[in-house]
Order: structure tokens, then sequence, then C-alpha cells
């Protein structure tokens, strides 16, 4: 990944001095050992900063919203993930295409620093360094090498798509596209609430949206949530109110999972915002996994040529409505 | 602050018989925004209106609300009212408590609250009404109609004597429809063909009607008024300008492989054709599947013998936009497929035969000269036994519930025409029951057995066993109960009719709905028969459900005296109820587009000047015009940035609240 820094800085640096674009969106290194944040990069000289480590989790699709209808030029780095979000956003009409470069970084993964500090391997960390399959955290004490999946976000564990799929230049060298744990296995966890009662159903999300302080962290950093203004904004709507309810804490978060619905990456980054840690993939995923069974599978941002399921109709198309039919169970 | 007027109707005793109506009118007292309220046995009675109109004017009522039936009936009557006494007519609310409330429940007590909820979620809406202003659209004053069949003709002339230009669009060669196969009509038995073909030549020479025979409606676009049509005329491969009709090449061509379908395959035609002798237009079309020339390239017969040069065996299918004022839906019936019926032997044997094949075989240009003789050894029938409902009102699988309607009739008329033909040979009709509700139609079928002695069996037939050169009639006399076997030399099955096997895709194409039978809907089954829910496409025929040709004439008249009142007016009046888009807060992700079933919604750019910088974005956008205010669109849009006036989010929220506090 360093040798690969140094070629995005240089990547950057000529697109800037070269007007090909007027912003650089990429990563910066931030005072933490597990900070590598979004960073607009105008000047040449800034791009020293920029940086590409196993941190730089943040997707910055969702930050070519303002800039590329402000008709400027950017250039952006995107990870598979980020891929997906930024076909995603084509899809929904959200980025002007020819306003943006995008430069494509196959991804290894992402490090998760909450498993990190499980392992205790912060203390007195100054940097992790990639080597094949194995991460080698260099902390004052000396080097100590791990198992890159053991400390990778769960999702990049299940990630299918660790390549872009959209990019006008490639950065380094693919990645071998097979994930660590087996994809279906996404669904299990959605299987498993699925065997529950209604009411223990209705228990298990009533404790956990009981948690939400609608801090909004989970809309704010998807990349399907980008409308101009949210539904949750509307102040005329009366449907969230300032004080805190149940009931407006479960309509936010059914809204929100139905809102994205068809057009949800599964990248995973609600949940991981969340700082009450509220399961939101288990809600998402539900809604994909019924997608796939309604009407095939569907990868959204896979290709924003395609139709997406769920504004679309066609004759063959499942009817839920209809006792008997897949979908509908009837209860 | 509103102030709501609330009227609430008895309809009679519909309402009040069910509904507590003193109870409704002292919870309406404590609604929010009420300030009047008042109850009356007829609500829709000119001193009912009178009651809304003064309320409106003594009491400074801003809004009203009339619980009484649904909106459909008399939501025009009211806001006609409400408009006289100077309020915008959509500031006027309907809360249904007849079809929504009364009529569907019985114990009054519940009636009562739920009449009470109701209106409660009308006054919530009806506060939050804005007036709203229709719009005015231009109207195209020409008519399509589809289906060439008597519907067709029928409506056709009806408009185009009216002084409108219409489009007769046909899918087989020529006009005329099932009629054209018939041989005699009831009640009178006059020539079906010499009372059917003045009106297919009037329909061809009338300056105001375009027949386009041969050829299909591909898509439908547009609204009321403005409808926008792509017609498909197939390649007929012959210039219609250069023939004669003078009919060499159908004398010559050697290809006579196919079965007639004029004829119901009882005989066979040459591979170019005219299916009938007084086809209009008299203009042969080549069937490219059984053409020689088309499949090996050799032949070429046609073209080197008309006189004229018309054959052109390079004709492409062609595609014609065209656009209509209104539409009329014309396209007739069909009858059931017979494979399921095994125990009647009809696909196993050739002397079981359906109605209408027997119509060819009795009728003068029909493939035996009008000799009614059985297909198979052509030899003269001495018994011929006649089964009604073969597959109508069967609620099996393989039939349809219905009544199909005309098969006692002419069932009836082949009897006797039999009878008449051949006195020595005997008619036996087996029936469930015989249906003749009509104006001499119970004369006419008593006429069969009384004065003709044809044999009325009531009893089904379990099954025909072939033996020898016979067909042994097994079936069951249910009056005596007594086994009857009949050695019958024919068999002739009253088949049901059903909607044609496109009219679910025709429906679609249109925007019209067709019922579980595929029949197309009418709007009211007594009120509006002729009308579809959609503004400016109509119904005539047995499209709509079976039908004899009197009914069908009648209601092509019918629907053509709708089509002829949008026609006349150059102006129509819109629905004010359309969507709107609110383009600050519209991300432009267009999902909208996508679900309109009428394309009323596009995408534009638009500039918006945010903190000093300008942002250049797409949003949707509403052709008020095309939008017949469905909603779809608002349920679609997850920010809520298009909202459909007089059905706005807020006011729908809005009632939803009042229903559930």
């Amino acid at each position: 990944m360093e040798k690969i820094k140094e070629e995005i800085r240089q990547i950057a640096r000529e697109a800037l001095t070269g007007k090909k674009v007027d912003i650089i969106l990429a990563w910066e290194k931030g005072p933490l050992w597990y900070d590598s944040y979004p960073a607009f990069f105008t000047k040449e000289e800034e791009v020293d900063s920029l940086t590409w480590d196993s941190f730089c989790i943040n997707n910055l699709s969702k930050y070519l919203l303002e800039e590329t209808m402000a008709d400027k030029k950017v250039g952006v780095f995107v990870k598979g993930c980020d891929a997906l979000a930024f076909n995603q956003m084509m899809q929904d009409n959200r980025i002007r295409r020819d306003n943006v470069v995008v430069y494509g970084l196959p991804c290894p993964g992402m490090i998760d620093p909450d498993k990190v500090r499980a392992k205790r391997l912060n203390r007195g960390l100054t940097e992790v360094k990639q080597s094949g399959d194995e991460l080698i955290f260099v902390t004052k004490d000396g080097e100590i090498t791990v198992p890159a999946h053991e400390v990778y976000y769960d999702k990049c564990l299940y990630c299918h798509y660790p390549n872009p799929v959209v990019y006008d230049q490639l950065i380094g060298e693919k990645v071998a596209a097979e994930t660590a744990l087996d994809r279906s296995e996404r669904f299990s966890q959605v299987e498993a609430l699925e065997a529950l009662s209604a009411e223990e159903r209705f228990a298990y999300w009533d404790s956990q949206f009981s948690k939400c302080m609608r801090c909004f962290a989970c809309r704010n950093v998807c990349p399907a949530c980008s409308c101009e203004r949210c539904t949750f904004d509307d102040d005329d709507l009366d449907i969230l109110g300032k004080a805190r309810e149940d009931s407006e804490d479960q309509f936010f978060h059914l809204i929100r999972a139905y809102h994205v619905v068809g057009r949800c990456i599964d990248c995973g980054e609600c949940s991981r915002v969340c700082p009450q840690d509220i399961p939101l993939e288990k809600l998402n995923r539900k809604l994909i996994k019924d997608i796939n069974a309604l009407y095939g599978e569907y990868q959204a941002g896979l290709d924003p040529s395609t139709k997406a399921p769920l504004v679309t109709y066609q004759l063959e198309d499942a009817d839920s409505f209809t006792a008997g039919e897949k979908g509908g169970k009837g209860t | 602050m509103q102030r709501v007027g609330v009227f609430i109707c008895w309809c009679g005793t519909n309402i009040s018989s069910t509904v507590n109506i003193d109870e409704v009118v002292a919870a309406v007292k404590n609604m929010p925004g009420v300030v009047y309220s008042k109850d009356y046995q007829y609500m829709c009675s000119e001193v009912g209106q009178n009651l809304v109109k003064d309320a409106i004017k003594e009491h400074n009522l801003t809004r009203v609300v009339v619980a009484a039936c649904s909106p459909r009936m008399h939501e025009s009557t009211f806001r006609k009212a409400a408009k006289a006494a100077g309020l915008n007519p959509y500031l006027l609310e309907i809360a249904n408590i007849r079809e929504h409330c009364s009529w569907v429940h019985k114990d009054k007590k519940a009636a009562t609250q739920k009449a009470i909820s109701l209106t409660k979620a009308a006054v919530a809406k009806a506060i939050l009404n804005q007036p709203l202003i229709p719009g005015e659209v231009g109207v195209e004053q020409r008519a399509l109609v589809i289906g060439g069949g008597i519907a067709g003709i029928q409506t056709a002339l009806d408009i185009a004597d009216a002084g409108y230009e219409v489009d007769l669009v046909e899918k087989t060669p020529s006009i005329g429809g099932k009629m054209a196969q018939l041989d005699k009509t009831f009640p009178t038995l006059d020539c079906s063909a010499c009372i059917l073909t003045p009106k297919m030549v009037d329909a061809s020479m009338h300056d105001k009607i375009n027949i386009y025979s041969y050829s299909e409606v591909e898509e439908v676009n547009g609204f009321v008024g403005n409808f926008e049509v792509v017609i498909k005329q197939k390649a007929r491969s012959i210039d219609m300008e250069k023939c004669t009709g003078c009919g060499i090449c159908l004398a010559k061509c050697p290809a006579k492989t196919a079965l007639s379908e004029f004829e119901e395959g009882l005989s066979k035609r040459a591979a170019i054709y005219t299916p009938f002798p007084q086809a209009v237009p008299n203009v042969p079309v080549i069937d490219r599947e059984t053409c020689t020339k088309f499949r090996t390239g050799k032949c070429g017969v046609c073209a080197k013998v008309c006189p004229t040069g018309a054959i052109d065996y390079e004709q492409k299918d062609e595609r014609l936009n065209q656009k209509y004022g209104a539409i009329i839906v014309t396209t007739g019936y069909d009858l059931i497929n017979l494979d399921s019926f095994g125990e009647y032997q009809y696909a196993d044997h050739p002397d079981v035969i359906t109605g209408l094949e027997f119509e060819r075989l009795v009728n003068a240009a029909g493939p035996t000269a009008g000799k009614l003789v059985r297909p198979s050894d052509k030899k003269k029938p001495k018994k011929v036994v006649f089964i009604q409902c073969v597959g109508s009102r069967d609620k099996s699988e393989r039939g349809k519930s219905y009544c199909s309607k005309i098969c006692c009739m002419y069932t009836a008329k082949h009897a006797m025409l039999l009878r008449d033909k051949y006195p020595d040979c005997e008619a036996y009709v087996f029936y469930i029951d015989v249906r003749t509700a009509g104006k001499g139609f119970e004369e006419f079928q008593r006429r069969a057995v009384e004065n003709y002695g044809v044999n009325y069996i009531k009893g089904m037939v379990g099954k025909i066993f072939p033996t020898g050169d016979k067909l042994k009639v097994n079936g069951v006399d249910a009056l005596s109960g007594e086994v009857l076997e009949i050695d019958a030399d024919m068999v002739v099955l009253a088949s049901a009719t059903q909607a044609k096997p496109g009219a679910s895709d025709v429906g679609r194409m249109l925007s019209i709905s067709t019922d579980r039978d595929n029949f197309f809907t009418e709007a009211h089954p007594k009120l509006r028969p002729v009308e579809t829910h959609c503004a400016g496409i109509y119904l005539a025929g047995a499209c709509q459900g079976p039908k004899d040709i009197p009914e069908t004439v009648a209601q092509a008249s019918a629907a053509a005296a709708k089509a002829i009142g949008i026609l006349s007016k150059s102006k129509l009046v819109n629905n004010p109820c359309v969507s709107q888009v609110d383009e600050s807060v519209c991300s432009g992700c267009l999902a909208c587009t996508k679900m309109c079933p009428y394309e009323a919604i596009t995408e534009k750019m638009v500039e918006q000047k945010v903190h000093g910088k300008i942002r250049r974005r797409r949003v949707a956008e509403v052709n008020a015009a095309l939008c017949q205010g469905c909603g779809g669109c608002t349920v679609t849009c997850r920010p809520g940035a298009i909202d459909l006036k007089g059905f706005s989010n807020k006011q729908i929220l809005a009632e939803v609240d009042a229903i559930c506090q």
C-alpha cells in the first residue's frame, strides 16, 4: 500500500498541476492511528499529506454530491465498495459523470479499530504495514505480525467487489475477489431473525431501535441517502418530533430501510458509524434477500444501466400480494 | 382557522338504519374546526343542496364535508352546490358513510363509530384542502375504433354521420367480424349478410371513415381528447391502389393448403385470399406462411396473372402515427377451445361441430354451398343432436362460469333451419335452462318447439361414442330421470364464448381494466355501461361481455354517442388533482418517471443559487395534461418532493391521524 500511496500522490499532483481536475478527493492522515479521513486537495503542495492505508474506510463517492453539481471537475479515489456507491449515485442521477475522473483502487480490506483494540495492538502503535495476507503492527515495543483477516472489518471479509467496478484509471494490481467468509452467510443472521416469532422479532427490534438517539449518522453516511432534503428533515410533515418516542424511532428505521431498498449496495457503513451499535445491516440484508427472492439476484451499484427492481414493472414479476405466491407468508 | 360545515345524509334508510345519525351529529360538533353541522334525509335533493348552499353563506363556511354516499355518486353534485355558494368546489370533501360503512356493516354501534371516524378523517383532510382551478386542453376531433365487427362498424358509422373523422382498425383482411360468418339471425331469421353487408359498404364509402384492415393498434399514449396511437399496417403484399379485386389471383394460386379462417376450417383457401366474397376492402392479402413464393422463392403466379401489377412481394409492415380524441374498443369475442371436452369427441370426430361451423354449413356461400351434409361423408343427416352450455355456466377449470347468452337462441335457430331444410330429420336439444329474455325471443324459441317439432330435453350429455357411422349420444333426461341414447348423425355444440385471447394485452395497452374472464370492465355496470375507467375510451359489443347482435348494435350507438360528446367539444376541462414537483426538494432520481403509467413525468435541468454558488442539477417535471392523478409517483418519491394536488401527503396523513386518534 505504501508503494501505491506514492503512486496516488503522483497522480494527484499531476492532475492538479495539469488542470485536469479542480479538486482531488482522497484521504488524509489524522492525529490518531486509526484516523484516515476524507480530504479535499486543491493545491499541489497539499498532496504530501494524502494517504492510503488500511484505515481509509470512508467512502468518498458521497462527497461528490455538491462538487459535481457546482460544475467543478473532481478526481476521486474509489475502493470496491466506493465504486458500487458511485454507480448507485449515478443511477440516482446524483453525480454528473462528465465532471468526475474516477481512480480505482483495488482494496485488500480495511482494519476494524475495535478488533485492534481487542487484541491490544493499539498500545504505542505508530504504523501498520501490509505484507501479503499479513499485517505488521509497528509499535514502540516492536513489530507484531497478525493475519490480516483477524483485524479486518467483518464486512470486508464478505466483500465480493474489492476491485472497483467503475474507474477511468486503475491504480495497482487487482486483488483476488475470493471472499474470506462464505458470501451467502451474509443472510444467515437474517434467517435467524426470520425464524423467530413475530413477538420475539418485535421485541428484538424494539430493544435495538430504542437505543437510537437519532443522530442520523447512518443516513448521512449512506450513498443511497443522497436526497436534496431528506423526508425526515421535513418539519412540515410531522413524522419525527424532537422528543424521544419509541414509535418514532421505529418509524425512522423502517422508513430508512425502505427508502434504500433495491438501492442499498450493502457496504455496511450505516452500522459501522452507528454510535449505538444498532445492527442496521440486518434490516438492509433482509430487504436485499427478499428482492433477490422476488425479482432475481440483484446487486445495487454493479451497473447503473440495470433497471432497479422496485421502480420497474415486468409482467412476470412476482405478485407477493397473492397468497401462496412466493413472498407473502399469509400470517 | 378554517370554518368547517358538516352535512350528514340519512340516504332515506340506507345510512340511517345502520348508523345512528344523532350520535354522528353529536360527535361532529366536537371535531376541531367544525362550526356547523346538519343532517337531512336526502342531502342530494334540491332541499338538501340548498341546506349546504345556505349554510356556506350564513355561517361563512370555508370548508364543507358531506357525509353521504360514495363520491362517485354525488361529489360533483355537492361541488356544484359549493360553487354556487361562492366556494371553490375543491374545498368540499365527501365522507363515504354508505358504501364504506352502512351498506357493509350490520352492527349499528360499530357502524356508527366507523361513520364518526370517516367523517372525522374527512374533516381533517378538508381543513388542508386548497382551492384548485382546472385547466383546459384541446380535443383532437377524430375517433379511433378498434375492431371491425358489427359493433365497430356501427360505432364508426354513427360517429362519422355526426361529422367526425373515424379510423376503423381491423386485424383481419376484411371488416365484418363474426356476424359476416353467420347464416341467419334470430329472432327474425333474416340473412345475416343481407343486413350486414350494406353497413360494410356504407362504412367503406363514407368519406369520414378510413378503414385500416389487416392492421393492429400497437401503442396508445396520451389521454382523453389527445390520444397518440401507433397503428401497424401489416404487409398485405398487394398494392391497394392498383388492385381491382378481380380475383384472378385467388383462382390461379396453386398453394391451396391453408384452412379457411372464415369457413371455420371446413374448407381450404389459397395463400392469396380474400376471406369472403363481400369482403371490405375487396383486396386480397398474401398469407406469407403458406405462400410458395415466400416459402421457397419460386412461384410468383399471382404476380404473373395480375392484370394491374398490384402484387408486391417486397411490401413491408408500415406504422402510422395518428392522434385521436376518443377511442372505442370493439374487439369482439371468440369461442372457447374444446380440447378439454373430450367426452363430446369434437377434436376426434368431424361430425361433431360447433354452432359457428353449423352456420357455415347451412350458408349458401359456405363450403357446401348451403347443402347441409355431414362433414365426414357428405351425407344428409337424419338425426342431429344439439348440446347447449358446452363450457358455459361451468364453474370447473375448463369452462366459464357465465352464461354465453346467445346459444339458447342460436340453437333454436339452428334446429329450425334444420327442420326447415329437412322436415324428416329429427332434432334434439339438450339444455340446462332455456333463456330467452329479449324482444320476440321467447316466441321464437316456442316456435321451434311447437311449430318445428324440435325435441327439447332438459339434461346434459354424458358422453358421445362414435359407433359405426353414428354418434351414440348418451344423456339423461333430468325431468323423467330416463337415460337416453340417441343414434345421431351429427352433433352441434353450443360452445361457450370467451374474451379474445389478447384482450388483457389490449387492456394493458389502453390502461383499461378487464374482469376475471378478461372481458373489459365498464365504468359502472348499470349507469356507465359503455364507458371505461379511462376517460375517452369506450366499449361496445362482446368484448365487454357476451352479447347478441341487437344488444351489440345498441351499445355501439351508445358508445358512439359518448365519443361524439367528447369530439363535439373544442376544449376539455382538466382534472386539477394532478401531481406537482417541489423542485427545491426533488433530487432528480427520476424514480417517478419510471413508475408513471401515463408517461406524464419528464426530466429537466435546473440551476439553483445556494450560498452564492450555482448548482446545476436534474429534477422531475409533471405534464399536467398527461397526469391522471393516480398518485403512484407520490409514494415512489422518497423525499416527498412530488405531491398530488387535492390528495397531498399531508392531507392523507391528517386523515390517518384523525382515524387513529
